[in-house]
């Protein structure tokens, strides 16, 4: 800094002091932070009707496509969607495993009945698990 | 209450203790509210403001990187906050004859000859930084009332270091300028 800028800058250190700051209003605190717990209750309170509104809104989802995707194929045309695809998915075969519950606890029900328990139990756990997933709380 | 340091409140409100956070704005609100007001000249807007960047610092803190200091990082939020402010609502210039000519204009009933020229010079400075562009005036703010070196400034503003120290040497050019011809014209009316 040369000797004529110093001269300015002190010259108009005259004018300003440091120490005459403006001070911020009464209640200048208070008021902030009134404002943050608002915008913290907006945020919790969407977020939690997101939350809430996920899995139906998933399901909305998927029913419209599916439904979209009845009307966009047809059942005549459906050998020009992947011919590959198509004999791929054909060619799948369900085989179950072979479970003797009636050794385990000398039961005597239908075999069906062993799949229909293993199904349910199943089921259980899946809802469990996206119980775990949708109802998670922060 | 002792103040604990920035950073460890900053921790305890990215811990969830968002009340923390006003401990945070008791430190730190002259000096923003000052910032503004000093940028924009008008003690509502400034603690609108003030208020404003203040939660914008509580919504983004934790893009804050703690690589900087607390209070570089805050001005830099309350000095873009009043620029683009000022820039939107762009006032009409004052002219000279807007300024009284005498330090008894702002003595009250109580006020001594010594206060109420420094409160002249207070509102001199005001009225002059009016006169001068807004970017202007955040320099010479951080600057004189802050007390930053042209380092800090060149932080906070995102202007060069080299560009700061230009800039401030225009400010401060045209602030005296100003300085002169009300002083001036203090000189002939008590004559």
């Amino acid at each position: 800094m040369n000797n004529q800028e110093k001269y300015k800058e002190d010259l108009l250190r005259q004018y300003i002091n440091p120490e005459s700051i403006e001070k911020s209003p009464e209640g200048f605190t208070s008021k902030v932070m009134t404002n943050i717990q608002m915008e913290t209750m907006r945020l919790t309170a969407s977020e939690r009707l997101r939350k809430k509104n996920l899995v139906p809104i998933i399901s909305a989802i998927i029913t419209v496509l599916l439904i979209v995707s009845a009307f966009i194929i047809p059942g005549s045309q459906s050998d020009s969607l992947n011919p590959t695809v198509l004999s791929l998915i054909k060619s799948i075969k369900f085989s179950m495993p072979e479970i003797n519950l009636s050794s385990i606890f000398h039961l005597n029900l239908p075999s069906v009945m062993t799949y229909v328990f293993i199904g349910i139990l199943i089921l259980t756990l899946f809802d469990r698990a996206l119980y775990g997933i949708f109802h998670r709380e922060k | 209450m002792d103040y604990k340091g920035d950073i460890y409140y900053i921790e305890q409100i990215l811990a969830g203790n968002s009340y923390s956070f006003s401990n945070i704005v008791d430190r730190h609100k002259n000096k923003a509210y000052n910032l503004a007001f000093r940028i924009c000249g008008n003690h509502e807007v400034a603690e609108e403001l003030a208020q404003d960047s203040f939660l914008k610092a509580y919504r983004s803190l934790r893009s804050f990187k703690m690589r900087s200091s607390f209070a570089t990082w805050l001005y830099r939020i309350v000095y873009n906050t009043a620029i683009s402010h000022v820039r939107i609502k762009k006032k009409g210039v004052l002219s000279l004859e807007d300024f009284p000519v005498d330090a008894t204009d702002f003595m009250g009933n109580n006020t001594s000859e010594e206060e109420a020229e420094k409160e002249y010079r207070s509102s001199l400075v005001n009225f002059v930084l009016q006169k001068i562009n807004e970017e202007e005036r955040g320099l010479i703010s951080l600057y004189y009332y802050e007390e930053m070196s042209t380092e800090e400034i060149s932080e906070v503003t995102g202007i060069s270091k080299s560009n700061v120290k230009v800039k401030l040497f225009r400010a401060r050019q045209k602030m005296l300028e100003i300085i002169e011809r009300v002083e001036k014209k203090k000189l002939i009316y008590h004559e």
